[in-house]
């Protein structure tokens, strides 16, 4: 096989396209529903997306993790349980972003790393993931974080460049998706890859915000003690949009609920948050995180640590743009470094 | 536990109950199916999600050594939601687990050495599995001493496997110690005075001075509340043991048991831990690199 896995597509064809993904599953991009706000909705062309979008608020996560769903029902006077089927539905996420790409790698981890849960395996399987190039914003800097670029876990990505896009193939699923639609795509030329070569150092010269991250780790380690806590934890409402707007953040409670007779009922996994004052509460009523300060430590701890080669946190700075009382990550961040007061 | 769902619990029945005090309960169960019976091989130290549908799960420690007898043995506290729930069944009513989950204590890696054996209050209940698990396997252990701190003698769990170490334990192959904090105890009061080289008044820590001095070829496996790793942990570096011949499990919110859910994380940006998938079981080492372990 000799075939190139970089393609090129017109804007004009990538409508087509868009339109022709409608037979490999129900597509959802990201729609503009606020004046500042964005969310992954179904559509039906591509003509409702908006694709120069910053970011959703709710991450594509939400593909993956349910929000909440029942993992079976039960029976207590059968003495047994019925587990929920995984959903088939056959997905298009058109227009992820490197960052929530990166995130949703690392939630492949957490999910299909030593207990392989079914519906996350299930759900990534029946899923085509379409990436996308993007311009950065002043809360961006994923950069810094090195996830400003997608090397793996898309079926294609798009390079805006111009009038056009440069199409990467990153898995056999997209390389196939490419083949049945070939007639919508060309041979990158030498002028494609000048103009792709520009739109990178344009893209990556329009970073405002940048973390540096060499040493972070025993920073934050050696910060344990740090008063800075108890500054950010004053200001923190401990109300967990953190944990809702982040695309790594995959805490989850399991809780039962029984029906009204007393005998049948389901027991649910739903999004749970670090940040709320019962997650490290145990049976006979320690806590080991009481206080808000101790949590957003927690919190700040678990998404500078690394996993691998990379930390837990991608740099989308959803945190920093959702969090009601106006608290900055990156802030927190660069105060722990020394690099503000 | 199905493949395809880690969330997915096994039947088992409850075959006995054994008040053993006013809030610990020792629940023998047996799993109904029996391809679940004999796939389910564990070490000391590792947990399993118990739970009754429609309450929900709590973690607990496997309080036994795997053995050629059918079923599970487990110490349970009456002191949450669900606990509480699994205090109100019956010999008989059904219950669900999950499991087993986490490392455990290393018994194979410590085969050859001496094991000097701390439990606190509930943390007799994983470490009951590693003395069952050392004296099963009795010749690939050195010494075998065993320190266990109670409150009081109402608070004393197994008191009659407790009691028959105390007076028999060295023909068997452990030496046990025995602390207690109220003074008032008469009973054991009288265990003291029966054998003052053996049983003391005060915290586990106490019995450290009737130790023979470390030999170079021991480990220790320690299992109780938070506070009393700090003071064992103080006393066992004054014996010479290093930050890697030193073995605690920890206890902390592991609502899923599988590394996922998050409620059982600890640690800094430098090393964060998940205690259900990473231990329970942890060294001094693995605490000092690990901030808000101990």
């Amino acid at each position: 096989m000799t075939e190139s896995l970089y393609k090129v597509i017109t804007k004009e064809e990538l409508s087509q396209f868009g339109y022709a993904l409608r037979e490999t599953g129900t597509i959802y991009a990201p729609v503009k529903t606020s004046k500042e706000s964005h969310s992954f909705k179904q559509v039906d062309t591509l003509t409702e997306a908006d694709l120069e979008y910053h970011r959703t608020m709710i991450p594509p996560k939400k593909f993956f993790i349910s929000p909440k769903e029942t993992i079976f029902t039960f029976n207590k006077e059968k003495e047994e349980y019925n587990e929920t089927p995984a959903v088939n539905e056959p997905l298009v996420l058109f227009g992820v972003h490197p960052c929530d790409i990166n995130a949703l790698n690392l939630l492949a981890k957490v999910y299909l790393e030593s207990f392989a849960d079914k519906y996350y395996s299930e759900r990534r399987e029946n899923t085509t993931i379409i990436g996308i190039s993007c311009t950065p914003d002043e809360y961006c800097f994923c950069k810094s974080t090195g996830t400003d670029y997608a090397r793996e876990g898309f079926e294609l990505f798009l390079h805006d460049i111009g009038d056009r896009y440069l199409v990467r193939v990153g898995s056999l699923k997209g390389y196939n998706l490419l083949q049945k639609h070939a007639s919508l795509f060309r041979e990158v030329t030498e002028k494609d890859l000048s103009l792709y070569r520009q739109a990178e150092k344009k893209r990556l010269a329009s970073f405002t915000k940048s973390l540096e991250m060499s040493g972070l780790q025993d920073m934050l380690d050696m910060s344990y003690n740090s008063p800075i806590w108890e500054e950010y934890g004053e200001k923190c409402l401990s109300c967990g949009s953190c944990n809702l707007v982040c695309p790594r953040c995959r805490c989850y409670d399991v809780q039962d609920y029984i029906d009204l007779n007393l005998n049948t009922g389901q027991r649910e996994r739903k999004w749970y948050s670090c940040m709320l004052k019962e997650h490290g509460l145990v049976a006979g009523g320690h806590n080991f995180r009481a206080t808000s300060a101790e949590r957003l430590r927690n919190r700040v701890n678990c998404k500078g640590s690394l996993k691998e080669d990379m930390t837990n946190c991608v740099g989308c700075g959803r945190c920093s743009v959702y969090c009601p009382a106006g608290i900055d990550y990156v802030e927190i961040l660069q105060k722990i470094r020394g690099d503000i007061e | 536990m199905t493949e395809s769902n880690p969330l997915s619990p096994m039947k088992a029945r409850i075959t006995e109950i054994q008040q053993m005090t006013d809030i610990e309960k020792l629940i023998k169960l047996r799993f109904q199916n029996k391809t679940d019976a004999s796939n389910f091989k564990y070490m000391p130290g590792q947990f399993i999600k118990l739970g009754v549908m429609g309450v929900g799960e709590a973690p607990i420690s496997i309080c036994t050594s795997q053995s050629d007898e059918p079923g599970l043995e487990l110490c349970i506290r009456n002191a949450g939601r669900v606990t509480k729930a699994l205090h109100n069944l019956n010999v008989g009513n059904t219950i669900w687990i999950r499991g087993p989950y986490g490392n455990g204590f290393p018994m194979e890696a410590i085969e050859g050495k001496d094991l000097l054996l701390v439990a606190g209050g509930l943390g007799i209940a994983p470490i009951r599995g590693v003395l069952q698990y050392a004296l099963h396997h009795r010749e690939l252990f050195g010494e075998i001493s065993f320190l266990y701190g109670v409150r009081c003698y109402d608070l004393m769990l197994f008191k009659d496997e407790i009691l028959d170490y105390f007076r028999h334990g060295d023909e068997k192959g452990v030496k046990l110690y025995l602390s207690y904090e109220d003074e008032s105890d008469k009973v054991c009061y009288d265990l003291s005075c029966e054998r003052d080289d053996r049983c003391t008044q005060g915290m586990v820590t106490k019995l450290f001075s009737m130790l023979d001095s470390k030999s170079n070829n021991s480990v220790s496996l320690i299992g109780g509340p938070p506070i009393m790793y700090k003071f064992t942990v103080r006393e066992l570096e004054k014996m010479g043991f290093q930050p890697d011949e030193v073995y605690m499990t920890l206890e902390r919110r592991m609502r899923c048991g599988v590394g996922q859910c998050g409620h059982c994380i600890v640690g800094t940006g430098k090393s964060i831990k998940y205690v259900c998938k990473d231990g329970p079981v942890f060294t001094l080492w693995d605490a000092m690199n690990t901030k808000g372990m101990i």
